[in-house]
C-alpha cells in the first residue's frame, strides 16, 4: 500500500516542519510591548508590564483583551469559532493571538525592534 | 455497461451529486463535532475522503465540481461565507496538489492524501495571513503541518480501503480501469 515516494515525501514534509519550528523558536524572546492591529491597521500598543483590558470595538465585533502579569489573552471575543479565546496567555516575541472572523491580530514585540526602526 | 457517451454521461453526473451530497454531510458532521484544540485550522478533514475516492473513479473535472459545490453550500449552510472563503483557498489547492501527484503515478492514495491534507492547511494559512495582512501567522505553519501530514495520513488508509472494496463495475461504468487505477 505505501510506497516508496510517498515515504520519501513524508520525510521532507517532516524535515521541514522541524526546521521551521527550530528557526521560528530560535528568534523567541520574552517581549515587552503588546500590539493589536485590526484588519491590518495598527490599533494601539501597550507594555507587556502593566497590566490592563482593553476592549476592541471596531466593525460590529467586540473582543476583549487582556494583559496580566506580563502576559497577553483574548479573554472575550464575539466571533464563532472562539479559537482565539481558547488559546489562552501568549508571553513570547514569535507568538501571536489570531482573530480571523474579527480579524484581530495581537503580537508581541520586543523592546528594541523600535529602536533598530528608527535608528536604520 | 460501458456504453461509450450518452448513457456514461448521465451516469457520472448522477454519481457525482451522490458524492457531493455526501461530501457536504461529512462536512456537516466537521461543523458539528468540531474536536479544537486551541489552534485554528486543525481538522481531520473527513470530507477529503470522498474528494479522494471521486478523484479515482471520477477524475479531476467532477471532484473540482464536487468540491466546489461541496464547499459553498457548506458555506451557505454552516460554516458561513467567510468560512467558505477558507475552505476554497484550502479546497482547491489540496486538490490541485492531489492531482498532480496522482497523475506521476508514484504515490499511493497514502502519500497523495498526506500531501492534500498539507496543501489545504497551507491554503487556508496564505488565506487567512492575507486576510489580517501579517507574516506572523506563519508560525503556525509547522503546527498546520503536522496537522496535515497526520490527518492525510490517516484519510489515505481509509481511502485505500474504500477504492479497494467498491466494485469493479463502478470503475468500468466511469470508464476507469480498477486494476491499472488501483493504488497498491
Amino acid at each position: 500500500m505505501i510506497r516508496k515516494a510517498d515515504i520519501i515525501l513524508a520525510v521532507i514534509l517532516i524535515v521541514l516542519g522541524l526546521a521551521a519550528s527550530y528557526a521560528l523558536s530560535a528568534g523567541e524572546e520574552s517581549g515587552q510591548m503588546v500590539r493589536i492591529t485590526v484588519a491590518g491597521e495598527e490599533y494601539a500598543t501597550y507594555s507587556l508590564a502593566e497590566d490592563r483590558t482593553v476592549t476592541v470595538d471596531k466593525d460590529n465585533h467586540t473582543n476583549k483583551i487582556t494583559i496580566k502579569d506580563g502576559a497577553v489573552s483574548m479573554t472575550f471575543s464575539d466571533c464563532k469559532g472562539q479559537d482565539c479565546v481558547h488559546q489562552g496567555k501568549i508571553t513570547k516575541t514569535s507568538q501571536s493571538i489570531v482573530c480571523l472572523p474579527n480579524k484581530i491580530v495581537i503580537e508581541i514585540e520586543g523592546e528594541n525592534q523600535e529602536y533598530d526602526a528608527i535608528s536604520r | 455497461m460501458t456504453g461509450k457517451s450518452g448513457q456514461t454521461t448521465a451516469y457520472k453526473i448522477a454519481l457525482a451529486s451522490m458524492m457531493a451530497a455526501l461530501a457536504l454531510i461529512f462536512s456537516y458532521i466537521e461543523a458539528l463535532i468540531p474536536f479544537s484544540i486551541g489552534i485554528p485550522g486543525i481538522k481531520l478533514g473527513i470530507a477529503n475522503l470522498v474528494i479522494l475516492v471521486s478523484l479515482y473513479i471520477l477524475g479531476f473535472g467532477y471532484t473540482l465540481a464536487i468540491n466546489v459545490i461541496r464547499i459553498l453550500v457548506a458555506g451557505l449552510l454552516f460554516n458561513g461565507l467567510f468560512g467558505a472563503l477558507y475552505s476554497l483557498a484550502g479546497g482547491l489547492l489540496s486538490l490541485a496538489v492531489m492531482y498532480l501527484l496522482k497523475k506521476t503515478g508514484l504515490f499511493s492514495t497514502v502519500g497523495i492524501s498526506m500531501a492534500g491534507g498539507v496543501a489545504h492547511n497551507l491554503g487556508q494559512l496564505l488565506t487567512a495571513a492575507f486576510l489580517v495582512s501579517t507574516i506572523k501567522l506563519f508560525f503556525y505553519f509547522p503546527v498546520l503541518l503536522f496537522s496535515g501530514i497526520i490527518s492525510g495520513i490517516l484519510i489515505g488508509i481509509i481511502t485505500h480501503l474504500i477504492l479497494k472494496k467498491l466494485p469493479a463495475s463502478l470503475y468500468a461504468a466511469t470508464g476507469r480501469a480498477k486494476n491499472s487505477k488501483k493504488p497498491d
